[in-house]
């Protein structure tokens, strides 16, 4: 049995033990909950430069096309210039999302809405546009041996403590293994053809404001004479979402591509042409021709 | 105190701050089940792939309790595609597949958070977002074809983890939608609810339920089905992305389905096709 000065010791060394406890409690839940960065929560959208005439290229500080100032090489160049005199004429040039093909990397991370979805093992990217989303996986795995290629490509990341302060901020990954083509914008600025493109990635929250996330994105690519490195930047729009958009790109696409002619649907159902004196589609394989 | 005394108080407290923290950190990651790894649809033999019941065949052999007037709109959407036809299916158009028929794709992944369970889907409808953060239905909700989908974690055995989904979609959802390829329809209203319910099989942890109940006017009464699937024993899978666009070959101008061959030349999908009207064409010289 205790007795009174005992209790008192008793009850000190509980009140010390109960402290020690609940610091210890807290630290377990801090090194589980808070060793990955929690406030990327919400929904963010990239950062839109009001000066730059035409929005959604890979840099989002210029405009598209020829001035985005890419690195291209002499071949990639002309590749751009006839994409682009293409479209000056109604044709689609070297752009596949305007025919409802997946748009791919990096292209991906200029559509509509993105949710960071950061577990141990993966952090996901959802995506509002018609591409799917991304898997950064962060579990310690190494390349694998026969990856799928795809046009989101397969991509590998680690988490770093960069101020020491015990918890995550910096997100790295690398991607490679892709499908194509791809471009980068609506003007058909091109990556190549070979699709061996890398991208290194660093995702971070800006250290001065909580609602910009950056990714600095490099691409490496046979397109480039040397690698292409652009800061790009999304806000985040809020942290409680009540209604996630859908985007399908099937909806009000009037773009008909046969063989190598793109033509326009009208609402009517009936085909017209999209640029001035197009010929017709050949209509070879039909009994009753057109009259 | 005496040294005995102030010992056992030491040792209990010592024991409760172990079992505690155990307890604190057991509970933060136990208390949502284990549902990682890739999930892919189980479907019986003879089953067609996409269809909503696995158990059974695609269209009529579903048995779906349709209405009269969606009976016959099945039964013309087949009669269609038997003649080179889409029918009733515009996910053959790559349109979204939506509810429920994007339940049925190739591969799945539950991401479960305390706010959100994320249903990762590998077809052209990409995921699903069940809140189970505790909100009200909004006052609008904007249409689309996945729905909107509010669900609770249910502890049904009382071990102090939750193994219970519990979900309901409700519209207005966008369409039209179409439960398989086949054209078996939903109601054009667009009024559907769905409810689901997910588990893992009390006998086979890589084996999951959603068991999903349709309301839709299309129906004379609600229809349940227990839909499964298996977990992927890789622990690395390869995640499949499918986009409809890549490898369509069918093109659609006005009633008429047309099919795209190898050489980008379009070509009828039935006999006698009438050739597309190409009256906002100059005509070519002669």
């Amino acid at each position: 049995m205790l007795n009174r000065s005992s209790t008192v010791a008793a009850a000190a060394l509980a009140c010390a033990l109960t402290t020690i406890m609940l610091m210890a409690i807290g630290s377990v839940r801090a090194a589980d909950g808070g060793k990955y960065p929690t406030n990327w929560k919400g929904q963010w959208t990239r950062v839109v430069h009001r000066e730059v005439e035409v929005q959604g290229a890979f840099d989002q500080t210029k405009p598209w096309g020829l001035g985005q100032d890419a690195p291209l090489t002499p071949e990639y160049r002309k590749v751009l210039a006839d994409s682009m005199a293409d479209q000056a004429t109604g044709g689609l040039g070297n752009y596949p999302t305007s025919r409802c093909l997946p748009s791919g990397m990096p292209r991906i991370m200029t559509f509509g809405t993105q949710e960071y979805v950061i577990t141990p093992e993966t952090t996901y990217i959802l995506l509002s546009g018609s591409d799917h989303l991304r898997r950064i996986f962060t579990d310690g795995r190494d390349w694998p041996k026969n990856p799928q290629p795809t046009y989101g490509g397969y991509s590998i990341g680690r988490w770093i403590d960069a101020d020491g302060d015990g918890r995550y901020g910096v997100l790295e990954s690398e991607t490679r293994y892709f499908k194509g083509p791809r471009a980068f914008d609506a003007s058909g600025l091109p990556l190549a053809f070979d699709n061996q493109s890398v991208f290194k990635e660093r995702f971070f929250i800006d250290k001065t404001n909580p609602d910009i996330i950056h990714d600095l994105t490099t691409v490496i690519d046979h397109a480039l004479t040397r690698p292409w490195t652009s800061d790009r930047q999304y806000r985040r729009v809020s942290e409680q979402v009540v209604q996630w958009p859908e985007t399908w790109c099937q909806e009000g696409n009037q773009n008909v591509l046969i063989g190598k002619e793109n033509y326009l649907l009208r609402t009517d159902g009936l085909l017209m042409p999209a640029k001035k004196n197009q010929a017709p589609p050949d209509l070879r394989y039909f009994r009753q021709r057109q009259q | 105190m005496d040294r005995n005394s102030a010992g056992a108080v030491a040792v209990a407290l010592a024991a409760a701050l172990t079992m505690t923290v155990g307890g604190a950190a057991a509970a933060d990651d136990a208390k949502y089940p284990n549902w990682k790894g890739q999930w892919v649809p189980v479907h019986a033999p003879g089953a067609a792939a996409q269809s909503f019941d696995p158990t059974k065949p695609g269209g009529p052999g579903q048995q779906a309790p349709l209405t009269p007037e969606y009976q016959k709109i099945l039964e013309d959407s087949m009669a269609v595609q038997a003649n080179g036809g889409l029918g009733n299916d515009p996910t053959a158009q790559c349109y979204a597949a939506g509810m429920p028929r994007m339940m049925a794709y190739q591969a799945q992944e539950y991401v479960v958070t305390p706010e959100v369970t994320y249903i990762l889907l590998g077809g052209d409808d990409n995921l699903r977002r069940i809140f189970t953060d505790g909100r009200d239905w909004p006052e609008k909700i904007n249409p689309t074809y996945q729905g909107y989908s509010i669900g609770h974690w249910v502890d049904t055995n009382g071990s102090g983890t939750y193994d219970v989904l519990e979900a309901e979609t409700r519209g207005p959802f966008k369409g039209p939608r179409a439960y398989d390829p086949t054209g078996l329809p939903l109601h054009f209203d667009n009024q559907s609810a769905f409810k689901e319910r997910f588990f893992i099989d009390k006998a086979d942890p890589n084996l999951l339920h959603d068991v999903i109940t349709v309301f839709d006017h299309a129906l004379a009464r609600p229809w349940t089905v227990d839909k499964t699937f298996r977990r992927n024993a890789d622990a690395q899978p390869d995640w499949p992305e499918s986009y409809c666009h890549v490898t369509n070959d069918r093109i659609v101008l006005g009633n008429e389905t047309y099919r795209l061959n190898e050489e980008g030349i379009l070509t009828p999908t039935r006999k006698d096709e009438p050739p597309p009207d190409l009256r906002y064409f100059k005509p070519a010289p002669k």
